[in-house]
């Protein structure tokens, strides 16, 4: 593992009540980079993002953010993340400024009302949509919302945890083309998902999760993308590649 | 501490925001207010009608005309315990114990209640004191508050979020808590309001404030009760059931529990039983009415033997009232050792139920508020002390003056010689040496004596659970 990893996982094993839910799983994610971890439900993949966030306890293996062991210190390793969480987890009574504004304070960022509104037109989020509490939002307007909190904290890793689940073609679009972008400018980004088509088109390299292992990783040619039919191949078959 | 403050805030936020929530303690803020107000107008009542009846004996006996002194002795006289300025807030044993007693010569009359003022007050609702709400209503709205903090944001998965901010659990626990602990300052706002009252009314300060203490470190224990449940279950209904079932498990059940195992720890014999062989004991006595009652013969012996005379009307003492005090005195350390072993055996029994408040908070809080207002067992001991201590100083006056002021020539013969009977009437004057009485509770010092073990208890019970959350904190998983 090498080339300024942002994220690494070195044999990860994960127990869970007693199974082994992930097991020998190594990859890193460089600056700049666009890791799409795939597979189906049950792989893996959100337990590995839990791992680098800390929430679980790592059986043996590493997850180290940055250079460091995830468990030595975790709030450092969880300051220096965005987490965007499959259910775009954020307060149904608030709106997205109160949103935005709660979580900020609490990752201990500095901004000012402005730069909330800026964040919020790169997002695209319609302006008389921003007072309303969360509650009348549709799903694509709360990964907004979280998509701008991560653009906020402006930190250099970002984890995405089936981002854009429940999105329609539209947005996932928009949202692939501001995870391109985020990544264009130095951030380091773990997305998992079971879309293969999504993941070929917005990542720089694919891990293939498999019942917790990794079976299989493919990385774009220069300046190209990811085949869709060699992954999609190995994600549908029964056997290991 | 400033993430703290921030999550604190947005607990608010969230309950103000929340009907269900704002509702519920509407309820409880209503409910506090106007028992708070009642009680305080019921007390209010009671202390201005004791005093005025206790007033009012005084100078019914102090203004009896010229009688015979023993007549002044069954002619009696009442004493009332007027209630505590803090029993405004915390009636304690008051309903229950009886608040006068009347007083007169060899007997100890038991307790009596002041009439109901309203017929209402006999289905018992009147005793829905400020007390019993907070002891009882107020952790089910720190329940209510306090059960989905962090199960809320569990299932809603915005805890992982929260987390993901790099925010320490222990800091959401802290904020969760601060929220919870201004929730629980602004619930004893009345309190503070009867407190002060009862201050203004002659309270100590120190009584006032340790009784705000006593009820913070319970409903504190409630609010970690809460946080911990909260933390701990995953699914936000189970919280909610399991804190339900501890409120029913630590307010009504386990204080029920104890007071039957305090009764079969320390058991004692009921107050008719007593009755019966403290009779049986005082017929041996002697009847004090009869100087010739062969009980006293000895004492008309001696007497005839010390002052060198051979009838009993040659002696300058009057014999009737001479057994009159001696058979009162005999009377008294009788009935006083009666009333001394059951005052001992409610002691015990109380110490017996005193060691459930390690179990249940609720117990531990009562005997605490109980203790701190001078509503509790042993204000209710000294309050039979001193109405005993007077009964048996104007009896025993009253008996002196029979023996010293009236002869004994007269005194047999004063039911058949009008003339005698007129002799025998003591000057008015006489009736003065009834003593005021007033009872006063102990000085606050004393009472938070004895209030320390069960405020020891209640900061236990609080410390553990803060240390429980302090633990738990560190291990917060969304």
């Amino acid at each position: 593992m090498s080339r300024n990893a942002k994220l690494q996982a070195e044999q990860l094993n994960v127990l869970r009540g007693g199974e082994e839910v992930l097991s020998g799983v190594s990859f890193d994610v460089a600056s700049g980079e666009v890791y799409a971890l795939l597979g189906g439900n049950g792989a893996g993949k959100s337990t590995t993002l839990a791992a680098f966030l800390g929430f679980l306890p790592v059986a043996s293996g590493r997850v180290l953010v940055n250079g460091r062991d995830v468990g030595r210190d975790l709030i450092a390793t969880r300051r220096a993340i965005a987490y965007l969480p499959e259910a775009t987890a954020l307060y149904e009574h608030l709106d997205a400024r109160e949103n935005l504004d709660y979580f900020l304070q609490l990752a201990g960022v500095v901004r000012v009302e402005s730069d909330i509104e800026i964040a919020l037109d790169r997002v695209s989020l319609a302006h008389e949509a921003r007072g309303l509490q969360l509650r009348g939002y549709s799903k694509g307007m709360r990964q907004k919302v979280a998509i701008a909190l991560a653009i906020l904290r402006d930190t250099e890793i970002l984890l995405l945890d089936e981002p854009t689940s429940g999105l329609d073609p539209t947005a996932i679009d928009e949202f692939h083309d501001l995870v391109r972008g985020l990544a264009d400018v130095g951030k380091a980004i773990l997305m998992v998902t079971h879309d293969v088509y999504g993941a070929c088109q917005v990542a720089d390299r694919i891990g293939l999760l498999r019942s917790g292992k990794l079976v299989a990783q493919f990385a774009a040619p220069a300046g190209g993308r990811i085949e869709t039919e060699t992954v999609h191949r190995a994600f549908s078959a029964k056997t290991n590649p | 501490m400033k993430r703290v403050l921030v999550i604190a805030a947005a607990e608010w936020r969230y309950w103000l925001r929340s009907r269900l929530v704002l509702g519920g303690a509407l309820l409880i803020a209503a409910l506090l207010m106007a028992t708070t107000v009642l009680t305080t107008l019921r007390m209010q009542g009671e202390t201005a009608e004791r005093t005025q009846y206790q007033s009012k004996a005084e100078t019914a006996f102090l203004s009896q005309p010229d009688r015979h002194p023993h007549r002044m002795v069954h002619y009696g006289h009442y004493v009332f315990r007027t209630p505590a300025p803090l029993a405004l807030f915390d009636p304690g044993l008051d309903p229950v114990t009886g608040q006068s007693i009347f007083l007169e010569g060899h007997r100890q009359n038991t307790a009596m209640f002041a009439a109901s003022g309203a017929s209402a007050d006999l289905d018992g609702l009147s005793l829905l004191s400020p007390a019993m709400v907070y002891q009882l209503f107020a952790p089910l709205l720190v329940i209510l508050l306090g059960h989905g903090l962090v199960a809320r944001e569990r299932e809603a998965a915005t805890l992982a979020t929260l987390l993901a901010q790099g925010t320490p659990g222990r800091v959401v626990l802290a904020g969760k808590a601060l929220a919870l602990l201004s929730i629980m300052v602004v619930l004893l706002i009345p309190l503070g309001l009867g407190a002060g009252f009862a201050v203004l009314k002659g309270e100590q300060l120190l009584a006032a404030g340790a009784l705000m203490i006593a009820y913070l470190l319970y409903l504190v224990i409630w609010g970690a009760l809460a946080l911990l449940a909260s933390a701990l279950i995953r699914n936000r209904a189970a919280v909610l059931a399991t804190l339900a079932t501890l409120w029913i498990a630590l307010t009504l059940l386990l204080p029920a529990v104890a007071v039957s195992s305090a009764a079969n720890t320390a058991p004692m014999a009921g107050k008719l039983e007593d009755d019966l062989a403290m009779l049986t004991e005082l017929r041996k006595l002697g009847d004090g009415h009869n100087a010739n009652d062969p009980a006293f013969a000895q004492l008309r012996a001696d007497l005839l033997a010390k002052y060198g005379v051979q009838r009993v009307e040659d002696l300058p003492v009057n014999l009737r009232g001479v057994v009159a005090q001696f058979s009162e005195t005999k009377l008294t350390a009788a009935l006083n050792a009666y009333a001394k072993a059951r005052m001992a055996a409610e002691t015990r029994q109380a110490a017996a139920l005193s060691v459930f408040g390690w179990v249940t908070p609720t117990l531990a809080l009562s005997e605490a508020s109980r203790a701190v207002s001078a509503t509790d067992l042993a204000h209710h001991h000294r309050f039979l002390l001193e109405a005993e201590n007077l009964r048996y100083a104007f009896v025993q006056s009253l008996n002196q003056i029979h023996a010293q002021k009236l002869a004994y020539a007269d005194d047999i013969r004063r039911s058949g010689d009008p003339a005698a009977e007129r002799r025998t009437r003591v000057d008015a004057a006489n009736w003065q040496l009834l003593d005021r009485f007033r009872f006063q509770p102990d000085a606050a010092e004393t009472r938070i004596k004895q209030a320390r073990p069960q405020l020891l208890m209640l900061g236990v019970w609080s410390v553990l659970l803060m240390v429980a959350g302090f633990w738990l904190g560190g291990r917060l998983k969304p």
